[in-house]
């Protein structure tokens, strides 16, 4: 579950009233269907903010995590932009943040891409060694979609606060997933999103810190609603949905961990029982488990992917689905291009049964070794041929 | 109607303490123990000089010609600056009104908009005020075209400290007029 998640029964039961006939703009403050339509919304607010714990007031709800990403990047960079020019970033990052950091190296702003080291994680090191006097913020992204690794939040929020920079998180695949509390991690900046936790599509929401008050300047320009942050009539069945969402998540947030571990490790090890040459991307213990990017050596992930049309998988992550290139983000990790080329990303979440995981792995296996069969390279690599002395002729 | 400054004064020493309750209380008690009987009592005051002898901060009893004075200049949108004296104690927002600077104050003092918004062009001064509140915070937030030194003018109270400060009007105000159109002070 890691492009998009189904909406939970729960959440939608919750979200229909307000398109139905509690359809109220939550912004009208003169009659019954306007005050009704608020207090859902800040009800949500609430319920968001219990997930990270933070206070309603810091919530501000949006479309999304991307337009998250977008207000904490470009606006906390606009609105310090006389004397701070700095932000560092990962090279793992989501898109949205890698090209709201190039728009805005475009502008004139520079920006640091810290490297991974091979299983995922930032070195600290590094980290510290990036910051200057004019950095106005370090994003680093608490899970990464792609890979599954979680960084190491709280260190590095102790290392922004102490250098008295901003630390923004991506928070999309982690928040409902795994305990965060944006005062442990001193986080001043998050995304979340609504649907990779079982939540509609079309919402998401930042965290934007109070004490010390973190200012941004306005993406959206109009009425001044969501505190002066986000324009825009706030979706009060989104945001109902999203508050829903967060909710469940915080109470189950423990049962799911269960649930998808032991999955994921049946997975893995049906996977790795009747398959051999098979490579985890990604440190294997700080790992959110509901992600499982694997390699499997001599094949062709494309045509993997072909051949298994009954499984929702993809190789690299939906926004690079429809791009040639391989995954950035494994590139980063030092995986040569060929394994880049073969790996593939199995998402595990709270409706995913064990019928399903046997058939992924039933379906995988054939398809392996299927395609190894026909692979002129699996043959040589059991001959035990080294692949990297091949010249290979142009052609 | 206007009292004199004697009888003012009287006034303000006398409702000194109700400062921070409503004026429906003010009223009340500002006559001898008659209620509700508006026909025997002094004729209420016009709201916006009420106002001003209750906005004024702890030295309010003394006479505004005996307070030492500070000197601020405020600098509009157009570059154009106009000198001011504010006896200390005074708010920022009051000293604008008093001397005809166009500082919209809708709220009138009561940290519910944004719209005496000013922006500090020292950033030392800036350094000597006292941390913005949440809530004034909050409605800073909500300010067109919101600087790292933006104050509201309604929360800066004039001390000797800030003789000298500089503020900057910023070029609108979220109270939309796209027409030019100024609101008259309130």
């Amino acid at each position: 579950m890691q492009a998009t998640s189904p909406v939970d029964p729960r959440v939608l039961d919750a979200m229909i009233p307000y398109y139905l006939h509690q359809f109220g703009n939550p912004h009208s403050r003169t009659h019954l269907y306007g005050w009704e339509s608020d207090e859902a919304v800040e009800k949500a607010r609430e319920q968001v903010a219990a997930l990270i714990g933070a206070d309603a007031k810091e919530i501000i709800f949006t479309s999304g995590a991307t337009e998250s990403n977008n207000i904490a990047l470009k606006g906390v960079m606009h609105f310090y932009r006389e004397k701070k020019k700095h932000a560092i970033t990962t090279q793992t990052e989501h898109k949205c943040v890698l090209d709201s950091c190039r728009h805005l190296q475009q502008e004139g702003f520079e920006v640091t891409y810290l490297p991974v080291k091979k299983d995922g994680l930032i070195d600290l090191g590094e980290l510290k060694a990036a910051i200057r006097p004019d950095t106005a913020i370090v994003s680093v992204m608490t899970v990464n979609n792609e890979i599954g690794v979680v960084q190491p939040v709280e260190e590095i929020g102790k290392l922004c606060r102490e250098h008295k920079v901003f630390f923004h998180t991506d928070g999309a695949q982690a928040a409902g997933k795994i305990p965060i509390n944006v005062n442990d991690m001193k986080i001043d900046l998050m995304s979340l999103s609504g649907h990779k936790i079982y939540g509609p599509k079309g919402v998401g929401a930042l965290y934007l810190r109070r004490r010390p008050r973190v200012r941004v300047e306005a993406q959206m320009s109009g009425g001044g609603q969501e505190r002066g942050i986000r324009s825009g009539t706030v979706a009060t069945p989104l945001a109902v949905g999203m508050g829903a969402a967060c909710d469940i998540a915080l109470k189950e947030m423990a049962y799911d961990e269960e649930h998808i571990k032991a999955l994921q490790k049946r997975l893995y090890d049906g996977l790795t029982a009747k398959l051999q040459a098979v490579v985890v991307n990604g440190s294997m213990e700080h790992r959110y488990a509901g992600n499982l990017n694997l390699s499997f050596a001599c094949v062709e992930g494309e045509s993997l992917l072909m051949g298994l049309k009954e499984v929702a998988v993809s190789s690299g992550s939906a926004c690079t689905s429809a791009s040639l290139e391989p995954s950035y983000v494994l590139r980063a990790l030092g995986v040569d291009e060929d394994m880049a080329h073969t790996s593939i990303r199995f998402g595990i979440g709270r409706f995913t049964t064990v019928e399903e995981i046997d058939r992924a792995i039933e379906l995988t296996v054939t398809q392996v070794e299927k395609l190894r069969e026909m692979s002129p390279l699996w043959e040589m690599v059991k001959d035990g041929v080294d692949l990297k002395s091949i010249q290979w002729t142009q052609h | 109607m206007s009292l004199s400054a004697a009888a003012r004064r009287s006034l303000a020493q006398r409702c000194s303490h109700l400062r921070r309750e409503s004026p429906l209380l003010w009223c009340h008690r500002s006559s001898a123990p008659q209620e509700h009987d508006l026909g025997s009592r002094r004729p209420p005051q016009p709201w916006s000089s009420r106002l001003r002898s209750r906005a004024f901060s702890s030295p309010s009893a003394a006479s505004e010609q005996d307070k030492p004075k500070i000197s601020v200049t405020f600098v509009d949108k157009n570059g154009s600056e106009k000198s001011i004296q504010v006896p200390v104690g005074m708010s920022m927002l009051e000293a604008a009104h008093e001397n005809e600077i166009e500082l919209e104050g809708a709220c009138e003092g009561s940290l519910a908009c944004s719209t005496c918004h000013v922006i500090f062009m020292d950033e030392e001064l800036y350094q000597k005020l006292p941390e913005p509140s949440d809530e004034e915070n909050d409605m800073l937030d909500l300010a067109f075209g919101l600087t790292e030194t933006s104050r509201l003018g309604c929360q800066i109270i004039a001390k000797p400290e800030l003789d000298g400060m500089r503020l900057a009007l910023p070029p609108a105000t979220r109270n939309f007029a796209v027409d030019g159109h100024v609101p008259k002070p309130h």
